[in-house]
């Protein structure tokens, strides 16, 4: 069991490196390509089902400046992964180095009680919440254009500004009637 | 650790290429050919890098000398404070992209040219259904009005009907005074001399009794006798 550090490691010269973590891997390829397509600095994106990640290519591995779990709401399971990989990580990742993505959040059969834990969870964890639609090109350049915004701040490359200066105006807050039954 | 998981991150390192020439993620030979733009902008991506470690690394050491108590019993107030902020933040934003939209469809609108006049076509088509609305929303009013009109009198017409239910209960209560002023006075000369005969039932009863036990008869084996005996009981003795 590795804990994974924001600082272990040296940053690399004019790149941000992103982490997706999705246990059914479906919206993690897509969102690589998407994110890929920035020119102005390389992004590299790192894949992977679960955390803790695996200790083979620990050497390899740069500093990773952004963890991104995407939970789809559909699925009990992807929620539950994304709850069990977030003891791997390193308290510091917390100060604006992880983001939560909600795929699937307009679907119907989803149960409100579903989002509510995820809103819950973010806003437990002071980590901003973003939602993306993966089922349209559109949706997923969307999602990407976002997550840039949040890895560009997260790898140092906007001038006075700082993860944890940004996660302190976009981190997901509880509304306050999220525990009173609705009278409909 | 699940050996997919290990191989998905192996082959799914991505690598953007560069289109001004960057330099690659961890060689020192390619900043040669670099602007001094990218260069300046690199160096400040590392100054913020360093700010960032070194906020870090204060952040270990101050740790030790903040207590815990006092700093959970602070953040609720600094939590307010932030979402104040953020708020505010977020409606100056919003107000600062309005002006802005507006400002462009201003300018816009000065250009004259094809698109100018399909925007004026737009914002007119917009004034009128503001107008409509507006007429249908005084529209409504009025008729929410009216309706709490007719409420009220509805309510003034109850308030009338439970006074003047109240009139007519009072009225039926003095209606039925007199004629019990009437009876009165034959219901109770009834009564006393109801309890006259009472009294003097009783005593006969006892006179009778009397007689019965003195004579010594056994008034069981004549009947007629039995049956006097036994109506005997019929008035209780009072005292």
């Amino acid at each position: 069991m590795s804990l994974l550090k924001p600082f272990s490691k040296l940053p690399g010269l004019n790149t941000a490196n992103i982490l997706l973590v999705e246990g059914e891997e479906q919206f993690q390829q897509s969102l690589a390509d998407a994110l890929v397509e920035e020119t102005a600095f390389t992004v590299n994106v790192r894949l992977a089902k679960s955390l803790p990640l695996p200790l083979e290519n620990e050497e390899s591995r740069p500093r990773i400046d952004l963890v991104v779990f995407i939970i789809n709401l559909t699925s009990e399971l992807s929620f539950q992964s994304a709850e069990a990989s977030l003891k791997y990580l390193d308290p510091g990742y917390f100060l604006g180095k992880v983001c939560f993505m909600v795929t699937n959040a307009r679907n119907a059969s989803v149960p409100t009680e579903q989002l509510d834990a995820v809103r819950k969870l973010a806003a437990s964890l002071h980590c901003p919440l973003l939602f993306a639609e993966d089922q349209t090109p559109d949706g997923v350049t969307n999602a990407a254009e976002r997550l840039m915004t949040i890895l560009k701040v997260a790898a140092g490359l906007v001038p006075m500004a700082t993860s944890l200066y940004l996660s302190s105006l976009t981190r997901c807050t509880v509304p306050l009637d999220i525990d009173q039954p609705s009278f409909e | 650790m699940e050996p997919s998981d290990s191989v998905g991150d192996l082959n799914c390192t991505m690598e953007a290429v560069t289109l001004s020439g960057g330099p690659a993620p961890d060689s020192s030979t390619g900043q040669k050919d670099t602007s001094p733009a990218v260069m300046l902008r690199i160096k400040q991506q590392m100054s913020n890098q360093c700010f960032e470690i070194a906020v870090q690394l204060n952040a270990g050491k101050s740790k030790r000398s903040c207590s815990t108590p006092e700093a959970e019993r602070e953040l609720p107030d600094y939590v307010d404070e932030l979402e104040r902020v953020k708020t505010n933040h977020f409606n100056s934003t919003l107000t600062l992209h309005r002006m802005q939209m507006w400002h462009a469809i201003g300018e816009k609108l000065k250009q004259n040219d094809l698109e100018a006049e399909a925007l004026k076509a737009v914002s007119d088509r917009c004034m009128a259904l503001c107008s409509h609305i507006k007429e249908l929303q005084k529209e409504s009013r009025d008729l929410q009005e009216g309706i709490t009109e007719i409420q009220k009198k509805r309510l003034e017409m109850k308030r009338l009907t439970h006074e003047k239910m109240k009139e007519i209960e009072v009225l039926m209560c003095k209606k039925e005074h007199p004629d019990t002023e009437k009876y009165r006075a034959a219901l109770e000369k009834g009564q006393a001399n109801l309890e006259k005969y009472k009294k003097m039932t009783i005593m006969t009863q006892n006179v009778l009794r009397g007689i019965l036990l003195a004579c010594k008869v056994n008034w069981l084996d004549d009947p007629v006798l039995r049956d006097i005996a036994m109506t005997l009981e019929e008035f209780p003795v009072s005292d």
